[in-house]
């Protein structure tokens, strides 16, 4: 439990903070999204669906969105992952790349239809092109960097 | 009630699935037409426990950059340039700093003169954080109730309108930016004296809707805030007209805006608490702007 209280806090920082200069026109890539897919390749699903619910309720108290949005997000993406993680366990950097764009991108579709149905139609080619795709594609980048760090120190090690 | 109970235990990953989205849909129904006291105390609370953190990491990154600049930078200057004297090196040294001062300077006099102008009653404060994702266009202010911040005051840059007061802790504030797409502004071309609400747009700057069809409005034009509403006060510039949109059929037109201040890189920020002396702003409940999400319901046809 203390990891992943530790890994929210450190979410929260990074998002709110830290992340801002490396942010790709108003675009950072969401670390909240890799702790739900983190946690959720640990635990069970039962287990990935309340975690990931609070991760999201955190990330909706933190946003000037509604609170519930990413809980219900994350809570569903949580779920997933955690039922299919056993199924898809990949070590290849590209289909890690491509699990992970495809979640985030996923993650951003269920957010945008949220938001459709309690706000009204949003402009969705620009909602698409200018925050789903890029930020899927951040997302997706940071994780598979995080992948990489335990399998290069890995190898070091072991040319050492 | 055993045989439901062991249904229940049995089915256990459907059933904590469908709480969780049960929870977070009525959640957000609650806050359809007005915000629900539940939510809100889940707000402060969560915003309450992280700013000192935030606030923090913000101080210490904001450390670690001044470290950077005026001791790293310097000493790299110095290997790079080992055949100069060390007379050289103190003297850019107090070149970069005065650069700095002058830079903070320059930023803090136009805030001084925002501050002196008739009668207002401004609160200065520092962007400590910004918004958890990237859906919502929200910052966090290093000042709350203690200071004398409320909800609904108006937060302005220098070069204008940058959103206002959505949240409050005794030491910190949220601010939803005029980008955000539950934002509402009620805004005025200066030109043509024509009203339309400014609001956030998805991923892509800011849009002034219900412009009336025939209304001249040309890219170019400046946009103040109307004053409708009763958040923002009268003829604080807003933004700058980048594009029209007329659609066939549509019942009226948009135009994309670029705000004049520039949200992204907001570093100190000046809360309007009070105007005329008296008028003090905040806390009220009002159409215009309203909560985020009341706001955006307000904004449908």
């Amino acid at each position: 439990m203390n990891w992943f209280l530790l890994g929210l806090l450190f979410c929260v920082l990074a998002q709110a903070v830290l992340l801002a200069p490396f942010s790709l026109g108003g675009i950072r890539p969401d670390l909240y999204l890799l702790l739900v897919f983190f946690v959720s390749q640990r635990v069970s699903p039962e287990v990935a669906t309340v975690l990931a619910f609070m991760i999201g309720l955190w990330q909706d108290g933190l946003s000037g969105g509604p609170l519930g949005l990413r809980a219900f997000t994350y809570s569903l993406m949580g779920f997933l992952a955690s039922r299919l993680s056993h199924h898809m366990y990949t070590d290849r950097p590209r289909a890690v790349f491509w699990l992970l764009l495809g979640g985030s991108a996923g993650a951003g579709c269920i957010t945008l239809a949220l938001l459709i149905f309690f706000l009204g139609p949003p402009p969705l080619v620009p909602a698409l092109v200018f925050l789903i795709v890029p930020e899927a594609l951040y997302t997706a980048a940071v994780g598979l960097l995080i992948f990489w760090l335990p399998q290069v120190r890995d190898a070091l090690a072991r040319s050492a | 009630m055993s045989g439901l109970l062991r249904l229940l235990a049995r089915h256990r990953r459907a059933v904590i699935l469908t709480v969780a989205l049960v929870l977070s849909f009525l959640l957000m129904t609650l806050q359809v037409r007005h915000e629900a006291a539940v939510v809100t105390f889940t707000r402060q609370v969560v915003l309450f426990s992280v700013s000192p953190f935030i606030k923090v990491t913000a101080a210490l990154v904001q450390g670690t950059r001044n470290l950077w600049r005026d001791y790293v930078d310097l000493r790299h200057l110095r290997e790079e340039n080992k055949h100069l004297q060390g007379e050289v090196a103190v003297l850019q040294r107090r070149i970069d700093q005065l650069e700095e001062q002058s830079l903070e300077t320059q930023r803090l006099q136009r805030l001084l003169a925002m501050r002196e102008s008739p009668q207002a009653g401004f609160l200065t404060a520092r962007v400590v954080g910004k918004d958890a994702t990237n859906w919502f266009k929200t910052i966090l202010l290093d000042r709350g109730s203690q200071e004398g911040v409320r909800r609904n005051q108006p937060v302005l840059a220098p070069d204008g309108l940058v959103g206002r007061v959505v949240e409050v802790t005794p030491t910190s504030a949220k601010v939803q930016l005029l980008t955000d797409p539950v934002s509402a502004v009620g805004g005025l071309v200066q030109r043509t004296r024509v009203t339309g609400i400014v609001s956030g747009n998805l991923g892509a700057g800011a849009r002034v809707r219900y412009l009336p069809l025939l209304a001249d409005v040309v890219v170019g034009d400046e946009v103040v805030t109307s004053g409708m509403g009763g958040v923002f006060p009268k003829g604080i510039p807003v933004g700058r007209i980048t594009a029209v949109e007329r659609r066939s059929g549509a019942l009226f037109q948009e135009a994309s805006l670029q705000p004049l201040a520039d949200l992204g890189r907001l570093e100190e920020v000046m809360i309007l608490t009070a105007l005329d002396g008296g008028t003090s702003f905040g806390a009220g409940a009002t159409r215009e702007g309203g909560t985020g999400f009341e706001a955006a319901g307000a904004r449908r046809p």
